[in-house]
C-alpha cells in the first residue's frame, strides 16, 4: 500500500538568487493535523521556503508539492489550498474586519454560509464590537485573529505562518496558539517559520533547524513536557553557529 | 464578473480614487459645457448675420438705386460667408478659436480680406482653449497616473501583495479585474459628460462612437504605460515621478519640439505678410499706366478684353481689375501658404503616429472638422464664392450695365457646408499600434519572476 503524500512535501530543494544558494537541499514534510516549526536566524532561508511553497519563487532544482501540486507549475491549485499569514497581517485599513474577511473570501472564491463569519470571529476571540470597526485601529493580535478567522473560513488544508507571534504579548501568543491547536485538530497542515524558540516549542509537533538553506537538525515533541528547552536551545545555537 | 464586482466594491470604498474620478468627471463636464457654450455663441453669431446682412444690403440698395452704378454696388456691398460648427465641434474647438468662422467679403481683392482676421486673437492660439479635447489629451493622463501608479507597489508597500496573490490563486485575474474597474471608472468619467454633450449637440452616432474609441484607446495607452512603469520600479513615489515625467515629455515637450521642428522644416509666411504683398500690388496700380493693369487682367480674363478701354481718370472696371491683378500677383504665395499649412498638418499627423496625445488631439479635430484642413476648406469655399461674386459683377462693370435694386437679389448667395468631419483611420491605427505595443511590453515584463 502506497503511503499518503503529506500536504506539504519539499525534497532536496535548491533556490538560487544569482550566485547565492538561498535554499540548499532543503527537505521537509508537514502532515495533515501537524504543526511544523522551521527555526532559523536571519538569512537562513525561512521566508524563501514560504515563497517557494506559494509559487512566488521557482526552484532551481528539487521538488515542492502542496497537496500534490507543484507551486511553480500549478500556482492556482496550490494557492487555493493554502492560507498564508505574514508576519504583519496587512489588511485594507479603510475596511472593517468583516469587510476585509468578505473581500478576501470572495477573492479566494470561498463559499460561506450565513452567520459563518460571525462564528469564525467568535471562535478566534475577536470581540463583537470590533467586527464592524475599521481595522486601522486594530492591534497586531486583533489583525492576526482576523487573519486566522479568514484561514478557518477558507478551510485551507495548509496554513503558512511567518513569524506569527513576534510582537505579541504572552497572553495574545497563548490565544494564538490555542487557535492553531483548533486548526490542527481540524486536520490542517501548519508550517510556521520563526526564530522564536520558546513560541515554537509551545505549539509545534516538530521543529526543524534551518541554516544556510538546509535543515541541520530536527526535534520532535514527546511526552507531557513536549520538548526539552535546554536541548532545543543547544540545537538552535549549534545550527546558527554551523 | 464576480471578480469585477468584488473589485468595484473595493474601489468604491477608496475615497482618494473616487475623488480623482469625480474630479475628472467635473473637468470633462466643464470642458463639454465650455465647448457647448462656445458653439452656441458661434451659431448665434451666424444666425444673427442674415438679418443684419439684409439690412445692410437694403441700405446700400437704397443708395445705389439712385444712380444705378454697379461699381458702387460691388464696392460697398459686403457678402457674408460663414463656417458653421460641426455637430462635434463642442468637444474639440481646434482652429475655430483662432481662425475666423464668419467673414464678410466684397468683390475686391480677396487675399487681403482672407487674412484680416489673422491679427484678431493670436494669443489665444498659445495655450489653446479649455474644451473637452484639452481635458482628454492633457489632463486625463494625470488622473490615469493617479489611479494606476501604485496599483502593485501600493499593495507591496502596505504588505498585502503576497497575501492578495496567495488568496487570489490566479493573480492575473485579480489584476485584470482591478485594472478593468479603474479603466471603466475613467471611461465613465470621460464618456458620460461627452455623451451628454453629444446628445445636446446632435452629434452623429458614428462620430460619438469614434470619440468613445479614442477615449478608450488613450486610457488604454496610459494604463499600459503605467503598468510598464509599475513593473520597472519598486516604489509608488518612484512610479509617480517616472510617470509624471513621461506625461510631461509625451504630452508637452515632445509635441512642442516636434512642432518647432515641423515649423522649421516647413517655413511658412504669415497670412498678414501675404495680405501686405497683395495690398502693395493693388496700390501700385495707382502709379502705373492703366493699360498695364488691364493687360494683366485680360490675360486671365480674355472674355472682357474686347470691352471699351479705360480712358477716364477713374473707372470701376479698372479699379476691380487692379484688385484682381493684386490677387493674381500673390497667387503663387497663396498656393504656397495653403500647401504649407497642409504640409505642416501632414507632418503633425506623422508626429501623432508616435505620440498618442498628438494622435488623439488631431483625430478629435479631424472628426470635429476643426483642423487646418477644415480651415483651408472654408477658405476654398470663400474663394469659390468670391469668384462667383466677381463673375456676377463683371458684366455690370465691364458692359456698364445699370445696377438696380432688383439686381441685388440676383447676387450669388454663399452656401455653407453641411456637417463635416471624417474618420482619421491612420491616426486611429497609430494609436492602436502604440497602445498594443505598450501593453505587450507591459505583459512581457510581468512574466519575469518576482522576489
Amino acid at each position: 500500500m502506497q503511503a499518503e503524500t503529506p500536504p506539504v512535501a519539499i525534497h532536496d530543494l535548491v533556490v538560487r538568487y544569482g550566485e547565492r544558494r538561498v535554499l540548499d537541499g532543503l527537505s521537509l514534510s508537514v502532515g495533515a493535523g501537524e504543526v511544523y516549526a522551521l527555526l532559523g536566524g536571519n538569512g537562513a532561508g525561512k521566508s524563501t521556503t514560504l515563497q517557494a511553497l506559494l509559487g512566488f519563487v521557482a526552484p532551481t532544482s528539487g521538488e515542492v508539492r502542496v497537496c500534490g501540486h507543484a507551486p511553480s507549475d500549478e500556482p492556482v491549485e496550490v494557492r487555493r489550498s493554502i492560507a498564508y499569514i505574514p508576519e504583519n497581517v496587512a489588511l485594507y485599513e479603510h475596511l472593517s474586519a468583516r469587510e476585509n474577511v468578505t473581500y478576501f473570501l470572495d477573492l479566494a472564491g470561498a463559499r460561506r454560509r450565513p452567520g459563518e463569519i460571525e462564528e469564525a470571529f467568535r471562535t478566534v476571540g475577536l470581540a463583537a464590537e470590533a467586527w464592524e470597526r475599521r481595522v486601522s485601529g486594530f492591534s497586531k493580535g486583533m489583525r492576526q485573529k482576523t487573519a486566522i478567522a479568514l484561514a478557518m473560513l477558507r478551510r485551507a488544508s495548509v496554513l503558512l505562518l511567518d513569524e506569527p507571534t513576534s510582537g505579541l504579548d504572552p497572553g495574545a501568543a497563548a490565544d494564538f496558539n490555542a487557535l492553531l491547536t483548533t486548526l490542527r485538530a481540524e486536520g490542517a497542515a501548519i508550517l510556521i517559520v520563526t526564530h522564536d524558540l520558546v513560541g515554537a516549542a509551545d505549539i509545534a509537533d516538530r521543529i526543524g533547524f534551518l541554516d544556510h538553506g538546509r535543515i541541520v537538525d530536527e526535534a520532535r515533541a514527546a511526552g507531557p513536557e513536549r520538548f526539552d528547552l535546554r536541548a532545543l536551545h543547544a540545537l538552535f545555537t549549534r545550527a546558527k553557529a554551523a | 464578473m464576480n471578480d469585477v464586482l468584488r473589485e468595484a466594491r473595493l474601489f468604491l470604498r477608496l475615497r482618494a480614487a473616487l475623488a480623482a474620478v469625480l474630479g475628472l468627471f467635473l473637468l470633462a463636464a466643464a470642458g463639454t459645457a465650455a465647448g457647448l457654450v462656445e458653439v452656441a455663441r458661434q451659431n448665434d453669431a451666424i444666425r444673427r448675420i442674415a438679418p443684419q446682412q439684409a439690412a445692410d444690403v437694403q441700405a446700400i440698395s437704397d443708395w445705389v438705386s439712385r444712380d444705378k452704378d454697379a461699381g458702387n454696388a460691388a464696392y460697398y456691398t459686403f457678402h457674408a460667408t460663414w463656417d458653421p460648427p460641426s455637430d462635434l465641434a463642442f468637444a474639440a474647438l481646434g482652429l475655430r478659436d483662432v481662425a475666423p468662422y464668419l467673414l464678410r467679403v466684397r468683390a475686391l481683392g480677396l487675399e487681403a480680406q482672407l487674412y484680416e482676421g489673422d491679427i484678431g486673437n493670436p494669443e489665444a492660439s498659445l495655450p489653446g482653449r479649455f474644451d473637452y479635447a484639452f481635458v482628454l489629451v492633457y489632463l486625463t493622463p494625470l488622473f490615469a497616473i493617479l489611479l494606476f501608479h501604485d496599483l502593485l507597489s501600493g499593495e507591496r508597500e502596505a504588505g498585502r501583495l503576497q497575501s492578495l496573490e496567495a488568496a487570489a490563486g490566479d493573480a492575473r485575474r485579480l489584476w485584470a479585474a482591478r485594472v478593468g474597474v479603474r479603466v471603466t471608472a475613467l471611461l465613465l468619467a470621460l464618456a458620460l459628460p461627452f455623451l451628454a454633450g453629444a446628445i445636446i449637440a446632435g452629434t452623429a452616432g458614428w462620430k460619438a462612437a469614434a470619440v468613445l474609441l479614442l477615449i478608450l484607446g488613450y486610457i488604454g495607452f496610459w494604463t499600459a504605460l503605467c503598468l510598464v512603469v509599475a513593473r520597472m520600479t519598486r516604489s509608488s513615489v518612484a512610479n509617480a515621478m517616472t510617470l509624471a515625467a513621461t506625461w510631461l515629455v509625451l504630452t508637452v515637450i515632445a509635441p512642442a519640439v516636434g512642432h518647432v521642428a515641423i515649423n522649421t522644416a516647413v517655413p511658412l509666411r504669415q497670412g498678414m505678410e501675404l495680405s501686405l504683398h497683395q495690398r502693395t500690388a493693388v496700390h501700385k496700380a495707382w502709379d502705373i499706366p492703366k493699360a498695364e493693369t488691364m493687360q494683366a487682367f485680360f490675360a486671365t480674363h480674355p472674355e472682357w478684353a474686347a470691352t471699351a478701354p479705360v480712358i477716364q481718370p477713374f473707372h470701376w472696371k479698372w479699379y476691380f481689375a487692379f484688385h484682381q491683378v493684386g490677387d493674381q500677383s500673390v497667387a503663387g504665395m497663396s498656393r504656397d501658404y495653403r500647401a504649407g499649412i497642409l504640409k505642416r498638418a501632414a507632418w503633425s499627423e506623422r508626429l501623432g503616429y508616435g505620440l498618442p496625445g498628438v494622435a488623439v488631439q488631431l483625430a478629435l479635430h479631424r472628426l470635429a472638422d476643426t483642423d487646418p484642413a477644415a480651415q483651408i476648406a472654408y477658405q476654398d469655399r470663400i474663394r469659390a464664392f468670391h469668384a462667383d461674386l466677381r463673375r456676377f459683377y463683371y458684366p455690370y462693370l465691364f458692359n456698364e450695365t445699370p445696377f438696380g435694386a432688383a439686381d441685388f437679389d440676383k447676387a450669388p448667395a454663399f452656401r455653407a457646408k453641411g456637417d463635416g468631419g471624417t474618420l482619421p483611420a491612420a491616426l486611429f491605427a497609430g494609436l492602436l499600434i502604440v497602445t498594443l505595443g505598450t501593453a505587450v511590453i507591459g505583459m512581457q515584463r510581468s512574466r519575469r519572476p518576482r522576489r
